[in-house]
């Protein structure tokens, strides 16, 4: 065939009609789009088999699923946490630190993947192995402990309760130091007061169940206990068109418990106590208690000393306390009586807004509330939880020989970082060699960053085991990894105020970063190393096998770890046992009048000794729930303002640092301008103080600073400045690190009076504008 | 979606679980909020009194869903398509010169096909309701995380406009099982990421004009209400609060006697 003018134009046309009758045309297009558009920068995850699994987060007792998806090329990884609608107390909830872990877990940046040294005099680290690193955390506790010089090791941990931390606590001791250290939480606190009043150490509060709930200054909604916990109990006491519960939250900032409660009873800072027993005296007064009280051991004066009554009536007068607290009397006592009518009324106590453990008169005052209410082991009311059926991880061990350096001066100690980490830089009794930080990044969370930051610079030998490249591991010598929660095992137990006891068990889902191993394994490996004493007080082969040992009465271990949780059935409603020495409620404490008169006489002794314990009221006060004025009340004329963090599950919870999403979704009113944190203020006084809204300013306390934006919020007590929690990292890469300021680097942290145990709620500072 | 405020403790579950769930990235700065991006993003509202009278709320506000339309109650022709084109129609959709957003009249959903889109943001200008936000930069995922991301929905690149999408890829979902297993997407199949996550239970999902679903039921409530109905846009989106403040700040169309009036005759609709 020739190809003529005709042929051409025909095969031309044929062409083009062909080529629009294909899909050519629409297809090319289409690719054209999507290729314009797949920039390699942009990435593309890959598909594959999806799968959950259960496990709980060991910071926020929330149950969790894992979204996992098995990919052909990136192998199993995790996509998303979600709420586990079978946990009993989370329920399918989730907070934003739940939501956000993955975060944390894949991070190359912040993550640490080998053990690492650092020369402290470049601060260059290097990667060295595991048996390397063993070797050298190793020889230096095998060289202090055949010196004699074991003591001046310490450990610090997170919580006792776990079973990393008992393995620590059983670690040092089996070296010989006597010197292992928990962050202070509120659990403890109410240990204390529920040992002293009910002889149990577990109390919770019944919350699903109550229908009035009074809260003492304690943060409900922004962090109590397992939040998702508190949330689901919340959400039943709504309702419409009425709710089901009236909610009353005492406390000097419209947070958001006090915005979501039906009555916010705006009160003075620290006086919270101070209204929960003007509140006693009230429905005693009014007659509206349970009379069951009055058998109570010292509810009428004992052994010629003051007894509860006696004490209400002659120092806690209502409309002294009300003006002192600064709320409206006939509106406190309108408040009283409904409380007292309620079926199921409560009344709560725990962590400060700032996150302290609270104060320990506070907790027996609002224990005594609670007595009064006659709501003691009853539906909606105060109950004892269950103790979890866990076994101990071996025998006991011989005490070391010398004193801890924390709490060797009270009646009964609670181990705590702060007051280790006081005793050690002053020295008294003797400093530290060694330090080992599992886990917490105690020179971020403090309590006060600074002194802790200081033992950590001052220490000879810091190892930190932590799975991020943390302020704690940046200040170490030794830097080991360990697992996030997704990668490896631990457990969690009760929080606190929990109704029932909860165990939370966590397993490996992913695989771990590179070298990372849990902690638990790090401490059998160096137990190993160490050999002797150590290595035959912790005789496991790794850390899910003594996981096993310890929960073996909870069932097949393997099955619970699938579960991922244990929890008690239902609240243990009835009378309540009271282990005590009288065998009744005490609202004089005769175990602590026990443990404080051991070591001194009667009479004027006694009275001496409870002074010097810190209890002003002398012991005439010491042993029944009291209210004594906080200590930043008393910081002077340099310090005229009070400072309390405004808490929010934004920023923070727990010892686990804030996420990327979590920075992402905080408010101009906490975090501004890229990298200011915004305190706030209430307008009048900020007026007073010649400040405006966006100043910059100087908030200093007498053991430290911070430098932010300020913020006006008519909501803020008048005389205070509140400052969010949380922020200020100087790690954990470009999303999070260099924003804002750490809270906890300006507080001053004095001791509770009688439990010695750290506090921080209120500090007293001074508030400049600078230049900024 | 039902939100009720009353519940609403403005932690911001929702929000971050409705980033994991879609991939939504994290910039260097994320103060500067008209460039972040956040699809649900819980506002705080008080009530503007002095201490000690103040009060916060907190609005988590996802796409509203515009239907666009005549405003209405729910028991007058509040879902039909009303016949007057001029009136009818979903903000951001009727000016997209790309088709890349639409109403979808089977599910109520307004979607937005991020590949289509060609960044003009006229969209963003139109809706309402901030829900909109363009990409103004790149996202800079950290060595690693990328790891972490979700394989149902495709992380969008610079220049383009995204916003909530209901969690469409969950419906597909639920519909393909739906379809294997020869049922009906039934009321739990499908919930949003952030219906899932809140802890206090504050939000609800479902369909509107389905009477066996429980936003339909709640959506009667007279404590119930929107995002400045006054504008007509016919948001799929409700709130619920008692607290008439709160109401009152929701449109602040609503004169204070207007509001009385409306809470005095069963509240305001």
């Amino acid at each position: 065939m020739d190809w003529d003018r005709r042929t051409f134009v025909k095969f031309a046309v044929g062409a083009v009609l062909g080529v629009h009758a294909s899909p050519l045309i629409p297809k090319f297009m289409d690719d054209t789009a999507i290729w314009t558009q797949n920039w390699n920068w942009v990435p593309v995850p890959e598909d594959g088999a999806v799968a959950y699994a259960k496990t709980v987060n060991p910071h926020t007792g929330t149950g969790a699923m894992a979204k996992l998806i098995d990919g052909r090329v990136e192998g199993l990884r995790a996509i998303r946490v979600e709420g586990n609608p079978d946990h009993p107390l989370s329920r399918g909830g989730v907070v934003p630190a739940d939501a956000s872990a993955l975060q944390l877990l894949y991070n190359n940046e912040t993550r640490v993947a080998k053990p690492l040294l650092r020369n402290r005099a470049t601060g260059v680290m290097t990667q060295i192995t595991w048996p390397q690193a063993l070797d050298l955390v190793g020889g230096n506790l095998a060289e202090l402990a055949q010196k004699g010089q074991a003591h001046q090791a310490a450990a610090l941990g997170t919580d006792p309760s776990s079973t990393t931390g008992q393995m620590l606590m059983r670690l040092m001791q089996a070296l010989g130091s006597p010197n292992v250290a928990f962050t202070p939480t509120p659990r403890e606190t109410m240990a204390l007061a529920g040992l002293f009043m009910t002889g149990q150490p577990f109390l919770g509060f019944d919350l699903a169940n109550a229908n009035f709930i009074v809260s003492f200054g304690t943060p409900l909604l922004e962090g109590f206990g397992a939040p998702v916990a508190v949330r689901k109990a919340f959400a039943g006491w709504r309702g419409y068109p009425k709710n089901q519960a009236y909610l009353v939250q005492i406390e000097p900032r419209a947070s958001v418990t006090a915005s979501q409660a039906d009555q916010w009873i705006a009160c003075k800072p620290g006086s919270e106590g101070a209204v929960a027993l003007a509140m006693c005296r009230i429905m005693i007064e009014e007659g509206v208690y349970d009379r069951a009280v009055e058998s109570a051991y010292g509810w009428n004066d004992v052994d010629g000393m003051m007894g509860f009554k006696s004490y209400l009536m002659k120092s806690i007068d209502r409309a002294k306390v009300a003006s002192l607290a600064g709320v409206s009397l006939p509106k406190l006592v309108k408040m009283t009586l409904a409380f007292a009518k309620a079926d199921r009324a409560v009344a709560v106590c725990g962590p400060g807004n700032s996150g302290d453990p609270g104060r320990l008169y506070d907790f027996m005052s609002v224990l005594a509330l609670n007595a009064l209410k006659g709501n003691l082991g009853k539906p909606g009311g105060v109950v004892a939880q269950q103790p979890l059926p866990l076994k101990s991880l071996g025998g006991a061990l011989p005490e070391p020989k010398q004193p801890p350096l924390a709490g060797s001066d009270r009646p009964f100690s609670v181990n705590n970082v702060h007051d280790l980490a006081e005793a050690a830089l002053a020295g008294k009794p003797y400093g530290l060699k060694t330090l080992i930080l599992c886990g917490g990044n105690f020179v971020f969370n403090g309590p006060q960053a600074n002194l802790m930051h200081d033992l950590a610079r001052k220490t000879p030998f810091v190892v930190a085991i932590t799975p991020y490249m943390d302020e704690s591991a940046a200040m170490a010598d030794l830097v080991l990894p360990s697992t996030h929660w997704l990668e490896g095992w631990g457990d969690s137990t009760t929080s606190f105020g929990s109704p029932v006891a909860c165990y939370g068990l966590h397993r490996p889902l992913v695989k771990a970063v590179a070298e990372a191993k849990d902690a638990g394994d790090t401490l059998l490996a160096l137990a190993q190393r160490l050999g002797g004493p150590a290595a035959a007080a912790l005789p496991y082969k790794n850390l899910a096998e003594a996981l096993a040992k310890r929960s073996q009465a909870m069932g097949d271990f393997k099955k619970l770890a699938e579960t991922s949780y244990w929890a008690q059935k239902r609240p243990a409603y009835g009378q309540m046992r009271f282990n005590t020495p009288s065998g009744r409620l005490e609202l004089f404490s005769r175990t602590l009048r026990q443990l404080v008169s051991k070591g001194a006489g009667g009479g004027q002794d006694l009275d001496k000794a409870v002074r010097a314990l810190g209890v002003k009221g002398g012991a005439q006060a010491a042993f029944l729930p009291h209210w004594e004025e906080p200590a930043a009340y008393a910081e002077g004329a340099a310090y005229p303002l009070i400072m309390q963090a405004a808490p929010s599950l934004r920023t923070t919870w727990g010892d686990e640092a804030i996420t990327p999403y979590m920075v992402k979704i905080l408010p101009d009113t906490v975090l501004a301008n890229a990298d200011k944190l915004v305190v706030e203020m209430n307008p009048a006084t900020a007026r007073d103080l010649h400040l405006y809204a966006g100043d910059m300013v100087l908030v200093e306390s007498s053991a430290g600073s911070l430098t932010a934006k300020l913020t006006l919020y008519a909501g803020a007590a008048p005389g205070m400045v509140f400052v969010p929690l949380g922020l200020g990292h100087q790690a954990f890469g470009f999303q999070v690190a260099k924003k804002g300021m750490n809270f906890n680097r300006a507080v001053k942290v004095t001791s509770d009076p009688m439990s010695g145990m750290p506090i921080w709620e209120l500090t007293g500072v001074s508030v400049k504008k600078v230049r900024g | 979606m039902v939100i009720d405020v009353d519940k609403c403790t403005g932690c911001g579950a929702c929000s971050v679980a409705c980033m994991s769930e879609n991939n939504v990235g994290v910039l260097e700065d994320e103060t500067e909020k008209i460039r972040s991006i956040t699809w649900l993003r819980v506002y705080q509202i008080d009530n503007g009194k002095a201490f000690p009278e103040t009060e916060v709320a907190f609005f988590p506000r996802p796409c509203m869903h515009c239907q666009g339309g005549a405003s209405g109650s729910p028991g007058q022709a509040f879902f039909q398509e009303d016949t007057d084109p001029q009136e009818a129609h979903t903000p951001c959709v009727s000016v997209c010169p790309a088709i890349a957003t639409d109403y979808d009249d089977a599910t109520g959903i307004v979607s937005q096909i991020t590949s289509r889109c060609i960044g003009c943001r006229y969209c963003v200008a139109a809706c309402p309701y901030h829900a909109r936000y363009f990409n103004w930069y790149d996202v800079p995922w950290p060595q690693g995380t990328p790891r972490g991301l979700s394989p149902f929905v495709s992380p969008r690149m610079r220049g383009v406009v995204e916003k909530c999408t209901f969690c469409y890829p969950r419906l597909q979902r639920a519909k393909n099982k739906a379809f294997l297993g020869g049922g009906k997407v039934g009321e739990m199949d499908y919930q949003t990421a952030c219906t899932e996550a809140c802890p206090s239970g504050a939000i609800t999902f479902g369909q509107l004009q389905n009477p066996a679903h429980k936003v339909h039921k709640l959506i009667q409530s007279e404590f119930a209400f929107r995002l400045l109905e006054k504008m007509g846009t016919n948001p799929k989106v409700y709130y619920m609060s008692k607290r008439k403040w709160v109401r009152m700040m929701a449109d602040n169309h609503l004169s204070q006697a207007k509001a009385t009036q409306a809470a005095a005759s069963g509240g305001h609709k």
